[in-house]
């Protein structure tokens, strides 16, 4: 069964229309994560600096006057902490003002909306890197439909984080193959503006132009070409340095020195907290070598893991085989055979530098593997290069059928979970891990579920004024803005003082070790009275009091 | 050319591992034994602990028996006797 190029497009439209219904539909059901705050002070702080520069004075007013509204004593200092990218929260902080969002749980909403289509539109470069590399349409779609439909990462897709990471470094793989493929200007130029745009977001992503840099001067010492691709290379460098200080404000004052700051200020900003790990609580500074291996495994859709193993671990032994027969006395010379095999060795090499990067600086994850949620590109290419060569090597009707079927499974398992977890795809764990597990990671990091927390309370309690402690790392003060604005003042935080409280919300999130430090243990005057639990994971738990004394 | 600098990134890789799985294995043992035995919560904890079982001594009617008492005073006055040789 072939499919002409107007059926393709058909489906390719299709998927995008109902995938766009249905953001559209639900993207107000997501809570308000806790960085959310944090995000939109970047907006404000950035916009007041480049309006000031540029004398938009009108607008640099009201930045200020929004800057200044936004207060949480647990938020962090923007101007400390002023190295974030300003990709989506300096434009929404313009849109803010200009079409004058004086709601702020609309504003999240919108770059929720806006960060989820930034993802659609990452997709479809995703999907042309596979119908480029395969040539099949079936597979490129499938691939295409595991990346935006994978539980966690849908769910984070709207949360602006990892996502929006994601994102951007697919669409910079994308123009990462095409200028190995075809090494020309226009490429150059592209990747050298998303590279910079991926190192906005996250600096490690210095490895891809560091990398692509050596691999070239390597393939091209001692060749003809070598000066002329020196100079390309140099052009790209421009393009790359020049739109890393266009895009970033944090650069114009002083780029050199804050280029450079960037890499020695990363340490001593690095999180330091307890995780609670494999019902243990462990220091994030020394976590285990299989720590990403780990999360993948039990957060990823089952199928999809095992296809990854077996399509890395085939491209593995073809590398090793490769390497072991290359000799420069014969024509092909080199690691792939190709440029079909080529594309995999890229996938493959800068798949391992990535991770050996994370192992070797022993880097201090926290909240699962979202840090390295830019890896699904990968698990998913690897996945359906194992189906790829399945169907390769079994050139028979019978073998296409199969490939149907399992798309088939892969598809409707992915949409059963989206359904069976919704709005919670961010915490997703696969449906072969049992319950005591999945209750032994750590949780609602984001603390989407602070939006469930308040409307429930507010649904069953008509107090004037209700307080809340937290036995929870997770500032629930900041879920507040997800609820209307005349319900918010009817809550009063307490945080630890549960004497105060009336209510008590509780998750598995916590920055010390729980069972040693009793800093979130519930007094016995509180009891349970509902837990929010979803596909067997307890999601937060909500505790009243029943007599006043401690 | 190409072969030469594809060995000696091999090399490096190879040498990175063994470093890792060598000197880094060890130093994180190292680190992860000082973090579960030493850490501030730990101590804490022991704190307490103490404070506790001394709560609880001053509790008791007698704490140190007597036969406990001779001997830990004996101790004491052979320390001090043996400090205030000159």
């Amino acid at each position: 069964m072939t499919l002409n190029s107007n059926q393709r497009t058909l489906i390719l439209i299709l998927f995008y229309f109902f995938s766009s219904i249905l953001a559209l539909t639900t993207y107000q059901d997501y809570g308000i994560h806790i960085e959310e705050k944090f995000h939109r002070l970047n907006g404000f702080y950035w916009l007041n600096y480049t309006s000031n520069l540029f004398g938009f004075s009108e607008i640099q007013k009201i930045a200020e006057i929004k800057m200044n509204e936004i207060s949480d004593f647990s938020l962090s200092s923007v101007s400390h902490y002023n190295k974030y990218s300003v990709l989506l929260d300096l434009p929404s902080a313009l849109v803010e003002i200009l079409f004058k969002i004086n709601d702020v749980k609309n504003i999240y909403y919108l770059k929720h909306l806006f960060s989820f289509f930034l993802f659609l539109v990452s997709s479809i470069f995703f999907f042309k890197i596979l119908y480029f590399r395969y040539k099949n349409f079936l597979l490129s779609f499938l691939g295409l439909f595991l990346y935006v439909t994978t539980p966690r990462i849908l769910g984070d897709s709207f949360l602006y984080k990892d996502v929006l990471f994601l994102s951007i470094f697919s669409i910079t793989f994308y123009f990462l193959i095409r200028s190995i493929h075809q090494f020309n200007y226009k490429n150059l130029l592209l990747f050298g503006i998303f590279c910079s745009l991926s190192l906005n977001l996250r600096f490690f992503s210095i490895l891809i132009p560091f990398f692509f840099v050596l691999a070239i001067l390597i393939k091209s010492f001692g060749s003809k070409q070598f000066k002329e691709n020196f100079k390309k290379i140099f052009f790209y460098l421009l393009c790359f340095f020049i739109s890393l200080y266009i895009f970033w404000p944090y650069l114009w004052a002083n780029p050199i020195i804050n280029f450079i700051d960037l890499f020695i200020s990363a340490k001593n900003n690095l999180v330091d907290v307890k995780i609670f790990y494999n019902n243990d609580f462990i220091s994030n500074r020394i976590l285990p070598d299989t720590y990403i291996l780990n999360w993948i495994f039990l957060t990823t859709p089952f199928l999809q893991t095992i296809f990854f193993i077996l399509g890395f671990f085939y491209c593995v032994f073809r590398f090793i085989r490769r390497y072991i027969n290359i000799n420069d006395r014969t024509f092909q010379n080199d690691l792939w055979r190709g440029n079909a095999e080529k594309i995999d060795f890229i996938f493959l090499i800068y798949l391992a530098l990535f991770y050996f990067f994370f192992i070797f600086l022993n880097a201090p994850f926290y909240n699962g593997w979202r840090l390295v949620y830019f890896f699904n590109i990968f698990l998913i290419y690897f996945a359906i290069n194992f189906l790829f060569n399945f169907t390769n090597i079994f050139r028979k009707k019978k073998s296409y059928i199969i490939l149907i079927f399992v798309s088939f499974i892969l598809m409707i398992y992915n949409i059963k979970a989206i359904i069976k977890i919704h709005p919670f795809q961010s915490l997703y764990f696969n449906s072969f891990i049992s319950e005591k597990i999945k209750n032994s990671y750590e949780g609602d990091y984001y603390g989407l579920a602070t939006k469930h927390f308040f409307e429930r309370i507010l649904n069953n309690d008509n107090k004037k004024i209700i307080k809340v402690g937290v036995a929870s790392h997770t500032p629930i003060q900041r879920g507040l803005e997800a609820i209307s604005n005349q319900f918010r003042n009817k809550f009063v935080i307490v945080g630890q003082e549960y004497n105060k409280a009336d209510y008590i919300f509780k998750n598995n999130i916590s920055e010390v070790n729980s069972n040693l430090v009793k800093k979130y243990q519930i007094p016995k005057n509180f009891s349970k009275i509902y837990e929010l639990k979803i596909d067997k994971i307890v999601i937060y738990e909500m505790f009243k009091i029943t007599a006043n004394k401690q | 050319m190409k072969i030469f600098f594809y060995k000696s990134l091999l090399v490096l890789f190879l040498f990175l591992i063994g470093f890792h799985y060598s000197f880094n294995y060890v130093a994180k043992e190292i680190k992860n034994n000082i973090e579960n035995n030493f850490s501030k919560e730990k101590i804490e904890i022991i704190k307490k602990k103490l404070k506790e079982e001394m709560n609880v001594a001053i509790d008791k009617d007698d704490f140190i028996s007597k036969e406990d008492a001779v001997l830990i005073n004996n101790f004491f006055n052979k320390i001090k006797s043996d400090l205030n040789r000159k």
